[in-house]
C-alpha cells in the first residue's frame, strides 16, 4: 500500500463538489506533491523532467505551480509506466483517427480501483446512487479483452450503476454498427415506468439510434431514462448537428425531457475523473481532481472569463503520469466558485480543440529530402 | 495617372473576378511605362526612411526591412544580378554582346504566413526587376502589411511604383482565388512549408510562367571548440546566436534549430550553456513575445517533456512560460524542429560528422569558429551536402542573394542578349 493511500481514500470518500476552493487546493496540493515524489522514484525520465522544472515542486504553494506534462507524452509506446510489468492490470487506449497515435495508459489494481471509485463518486452526484437497468448504445464486443478503448472504458465506468446491462447495437459483417431494434423495444417494454440508465458515445447515439428511430417514427416511451453521453462533438459538427437539436431529438426518441440528458467530457488519460455538464451548462472538477485553464502566452491560470488550454489534475493514477496533464483542449473559466448549480470550485466550458498548426512556413521540414526521393 | 490609396492596394478579395480585374489593371500599367531599378530604389530608400518611426519599432522585422530597402543594400545586388548598367535601365557589355534585363510582367508572390515581413520582401524582389506585383497576403499578416504599405504610399508621391502593386488578402484554402492568381501571372515566388509549396505549385500557371521556390528548409548553428571554449568570446557568441533564434520567432528557414558544439575544449560546456541561457533571458526581456498560438505552446511543452523523459542524461533549461527553451544532449542526428525559440544543443566529437549526414534540408549553416582552416573545410563539406548559405552566427537572417542557392531578382526578369549586327 502506498504511504499516501489513506489521503487518497479520504478525498475520494468526500462529496465530490462540496469543498470551497481554498480547502480543495490545500488537500490536492499536499497529495500531488507526495505523488510527484513517488513517481520520480519510479521512472528515471520522469525524475529528470521534474528536476529540470524551473521551480522546486516541494516549494509550490498552488497546484498550478506543480510540473505538468503535455498529454501527448502518453502516446509513447511502450507507455510511460510507474509499475512493474506484472503489476499492470489493464491498458487503456484513447480513441484516435487512423492518422493519429493513440494514448496508452497502464492501470495497476490500486489505480483501477480508484478510477472506478472516482467515476462513481462523480456520476452519483448527478444521477443518484441507485442501480438500474443499463442500456448501452454500443456492442458487447466492443468491451473486448486486453487493451480497452475509450468507449469501453466509459461503458465499464458506469456499470456500478447497473442492475442489468442490455447492449442494443450489433456488429454487421463489415464491422459496421447495426441497431438491434427488437432488443431495444423489449428493453423499452420491460422498463417503461422505471428509472433506466442509457449511455452511448455522442456520435453513435445520433447515427445509430436517434436517426434510425426518427426515420421509423419510433418513440421508446422511457420517461425516466437518464441518458449520459461523451466522446465529443466533432463528428456531429461535421453533420451540422448542434447540441440543442441533438438533445431535443434524443429526448424525443426516448420520450423523456431534455434535462435528463447529461453530456460529459472524459479521456482515458484522466480516466476516473469525468466532467459532466451541470444544470447551468458548466463543467466542474471534483475534490480529487481539478481543472486549470492556462493562458497560452504565460501558462499562468486565466482569470474568470478567460480562455486558455485545459490542464486536468487528478490524484487517482499512480501507475502512469496522469496527475497533471496539459490537454489539447481549450476552455473558458466561467467562475472560480459559486456556480448556480451549487457545486463548489471552478466552473468551466470547453471551447474546442487546440487548432492544428497553420502552415508554418519554411522551417518545418521534418523529413529529409533523400527520404522523399 | 492618380496615386492609389492603401485601401486600393491591399484588398480583401472574395471572387476570382476581382483578382482578374486587378491583374488586368497591372498589365495595363506595365505596358504603358517602364520603371528602372534606380527609380524603384529611390522609392524604396524613402520607404526605408519612413519606416524609421518610433511607432513601428515594436513591429516584427522592421529593422531588418529598413536595412533591406536602403539603396546601399540593394544597388550592389542589382548590379551583380542584372549588370553594371542595369540600375538606369541600360545595356551591360558582355563580351561581344550586351545584356539588358526586361521584366517578366506580373509576378505573383505567395509568402509564408509566419514571417511577418515576407509579403513585402518577396514583392520588392519582383519590383526591382521592373515587374508588377500580385501578392497574396496571408490573413494573419494583413494588418501589419497595411501599416508597412502605408509608409510606401507616403514615399511614392507620383504613384509610379504603387500602381504596380496589388495585394490580395484571402484565406489559404480558397482554391478558386489561388487559381485565379496563378492564371494571371508570368512568374511566381513561392515561400513556405512543404505542404503549402506543393499546393501552390500545382496551381494552373501559364506554361510560360517562371517559378522560384524558397523553402522548406531549416538552418543549423555550429561552433568549434576553440570558439565556444574561449571564455572571452562566449557571451558575444551567445548573444549573436540568441538574436538569430529570436528573429521571426525561429520560424524562418534561416532560423537555427540546432546548435552543434564540438567537444574538445578541455572543459565542460556548463559555462557556455549558462551564458547561452543568460543571452536567451536577455533577448527575451528585450523582445518578449506579444502573443502565441495555443498549438505552439502545446508543441513547446511537448518538446520539453519528451526531451527530458526519453533520456535521463538529457538536460534542459526553460522558464515556465513558453518564451524560450534550451534542450541539451549529444549526437549528430538532427531532431525534428520545434520552433518557437526552442534550440537543441548537441555536443559532437566532430562537426564534420554531423554535417556529413545532411542531405539538402539545411539552408543556412551559422558558424562560430576559431579555426579558419577548419571553417573552410566545413564550408566545402556543407556546400556539398546541400547547404546554400554559410555565414557567421548573428547574421543568419541577413537577406542577401543568393538565397536558397538562387538569385532574388534575376529569376524574375528576362536577360535579353543583343549582338550588334552592324559590326
Amino acid at each position: 500500500m502506498l504511504p499516501f493511500e489513506e489521503k487518497i481514500d479520504r478525498l475520494l470518500s468526500m462529496p465530490p463538489y462540496g469543498l470551497p476552493p481554498e480547502e480543495r487546493q490545500s488537500g490536492l496540493l499536499d497529495l500531488l506533491k507526495d505523488e510527484l515524489d513517488y513517481a520520480s522514484g519510479r521512472h528515471a525520465g520522469y525524475k529528470n523532467f521534474i528536476q529540470h522544472w524551473p521551480t522546486d515542486f516541494r516549494a509550490a504553494t498552488r497546484v498550478a505551480d506543480l510540473p505538468f506534462l503535455p498529454v501527448g507524452v502518453l502516446k509513447a509506446n511502450p507507455p510511460l509506466c510507474f509499475v512493474n510489468p506484472e503489476e499492470i492490470k489493464r491498458t487503456l487506449t484513447s480513441s484516435s483517427t487512423t492518422s493519429q497515435v493513440p494514448s496508452r495508459v497502464v492501470l495497476d489494481s490500486p489505480t483501477a480501483r480508484r478510477m472506478t471509485k472516482g467515476t462513481v463518486s462523480i456520476v452519483r452526484d448527478f444521477i443518484g446512487s441507485d442501480r438500474r437497468p443499463y442500456l448501452v448504445v454500443d456492442t458487447p464486443g466492443y468491451m473486448g479483452t486486453g487493451e480497452l478503448g475509450a468507449r469501453g472504458a466509459a461503458i465499464q465506468g458506469l456499470q456500478p450503476f447497473a442492475s442489468e446491462v442490455t447492449y442494443c447495437l450489433s456488429s454487421g459483417g463489415q464491422g459496421d454498427l447495426q441497431l438491434d431494434l427488437e432488443r431495444l423495444k423489449q428493453f423499452s417494454q420491460d422498463h417503461q415506468n422505471a428509472e433506466v440508465l442509457v449511455y452511448g458515445f455522442t456520435f453513435i447515439l445520433w447515427n445509430h439510434l436517434v436517426k434510425p428511430l426518427l426515420a421509423e417514427g419510433i418513440s421508446l416511451n422511457l420517461p425516466k431514462a437518464r441518458i449520459l453521453h461523451s466522446g465529443g462533438w466533432k463528428r456531429l459538427q461535421d453533420q451540422a448537428v448542434e447540441k440543442k437539436v441533438f438533445d431535443e431529438k434524443l429526448a424525443g426518441v426516448f420520450g423523456c425531457s431534455a434535462d435528463r440528458i447529461v453530456d460529459f467530457y472524459g479521456m482515458v488519460e484522466t480516466v476516473g475523473v469525468i466532467y459532466p455538464d451541470c444544470s447551468a451548462g458548466n463543467k466542474h472538477g471534483p475534490v480529487f481532481g481539478d481543472v486549470i485553464v492556462r493562458d497560452p502566452l504565460t501558462l499562468e491560470p486565466v482569470a474568470a472569463g478567460g480562455h486558455g488550454i485545459v490542464q486536468v489534475c487528478s490524484i487517482l493514477p499512480t501507475s502512469f503520469p496522469g496527475h497533471l496533464l496539459l490537454t489539447e483542449d481549450l476552455a473558458q473559466v466561467i467562475a472560480y466558485d459559486g456556480c448556480l448549480c451549487g457545486r463548489r470550485g471552478v466552473s468551466f466550458r470547453f471551447a474546442g480543440r487546440v487548432p492544428k498548426a497553420e502552415l508554418r512556413g519554411c522551417g518545418n521540414l521534418d523529413s529529409k529530402r533523400s527520404a522523399k526521393n | 495617372m492618380t496615386t492609389l490609396s492603401i485601401a486600393e492596394i491591399v484588398q480583401s478579395v472574395d471572387s476570382p473576378a476581382e483578382i482578374s480585374a486587378a491583374a488586368s489593371k497591372l498589365r495595363q500599367v506595365i505596358s504603358a511605362e517602364e520603371i528602372t531599378p534606380n527609380e524603384v530604389m529611390n522609392v524604396f530608400d524613402s520607404w526605408a526612411k519612413n519606416l524609421d518611426a518610433r511607432e513601428l519599432d515594436d513591429l516584427p522585422g522592421i529593422p531588418f526591412l529598413r536595412m533591406w530597402l536602403r539603396r546601399g543594400t540593394l544597388e550592389p545586388i542589382v548590379t551583380r544580378e542584372l549588370g553594371s548598367e542595369a540600375p538606369d535601365g541600360g545595356w551591360t557589355e558582355f563580351g561581344r554582346a550586351r545584356l539588358r534585363a526586361f521584366p517578366l510582367g506580373i509576378v505573383g508572390h505567395w509568402p509564408a504566413g509566419n514571417v511577418e515581413i515576407q509579403p513585402i520582401l518577396s514583392m520588392t524582389c519582383g519590383l526591382l526587376g521592373g515587374n508588377a506585383a500580385l501578392v497574396r497576403v496571408p490573413s494573419g499578416l494583413v494588418d501589419l502589411t497595411r501599416i508597412l504599405m502605408e509608409k510606401l504610399v507616403q514615399g511614392d508621391l507620383s504613384g509610379r511604383l504603387t500602381r504596380r502593386i496589388f495585394m490580395a488578402a484571402f484565406e489559404h484554402g480558397r482554391q478558386d482565388l489561388q487559381a485565379a492568381m496563378a492564371q494571371a501571372v508570368d512568374g511566381a515566388m513561392i515561400w513556405g512549408g512543404a505542404e503549402s509549396i506543393l499546393q501552390v505549385r500545382s496551381l494552373p500557371f501559364p506554361h510560360w510562367a517562371r517559378v522560384s521556390v524558397f523553402g522548406p528548409r531549416i538552418s543549423i548553428a555550429a561552433m568549434d571548440a576553440g570558439a565556444w571554449g574561449n571564455p572571452n568570446g562566449q557571451k558575444t557568441w551567445c548573444l549573436r546566436l540568441a538574436r538569430d533564434v529570436w528573429q521571426f520567432d525561429q520560424q524562418a528557414c534561416s532560423s537555427p534549430q540546432v546548435l552543434f558544439l564540438e567537444r574538445g575544449a578541455g572543459g565542460s560546456t556548463a559555462q557556455f550553456l549558462s551564458n547561452l541561457r543568460q543571452a536567451f533571458e536577455t533577448e527575451n526581456r528585450a523582445h518578449p513575445r506579444q502573443s502565441i498560438a495555443a498549438v505552439l505552446t502545446s508543441t513547446i511543452c511537448q518538446a520539453r517533456a519528451s526531451w527530458l523523459l526519453n533520456d535521463p542524461s538529457h538536460q534542459a533549461a526553460f522558464p515556465i512560460d513558453p518564451a524560450w527553451t534550451l534542450l541539451v544532449g549529444s549526437g549528430v542526428e538532427l531532431p525534428v524542429p520545434t520552433q518557437g525559440k526552442t534550440l537543441t544543443v548537441l555536443e559532437v566529437d566532430d562537426l564534420a560528422e554531423a554535417i556529413s549526414k545532411w542531405d539538402g534540408n539545411v539552408q543556412t549553416l551559422g558558424l562560430g569558429m576559431a579555426n579558419e582552416e577548419k571553417e573552410k573545410k566545413l564550408a566545402l563539406l556543407a556546400g556539398s551536402k546541400g547547404v546554400d548559405r554559410i555565414v557567421k552566427l548573428g547574421r543568419m537572417h541577413v537577406f542577401v542573394p543568393p538565397w536558397d542557392g538562387v538569385d532574388l531578382i534575376r529569376p524574375m526578369v528576362r536577360m535579353v542578349r543583343h549582338v550588334n549586327s552592324t559590326e
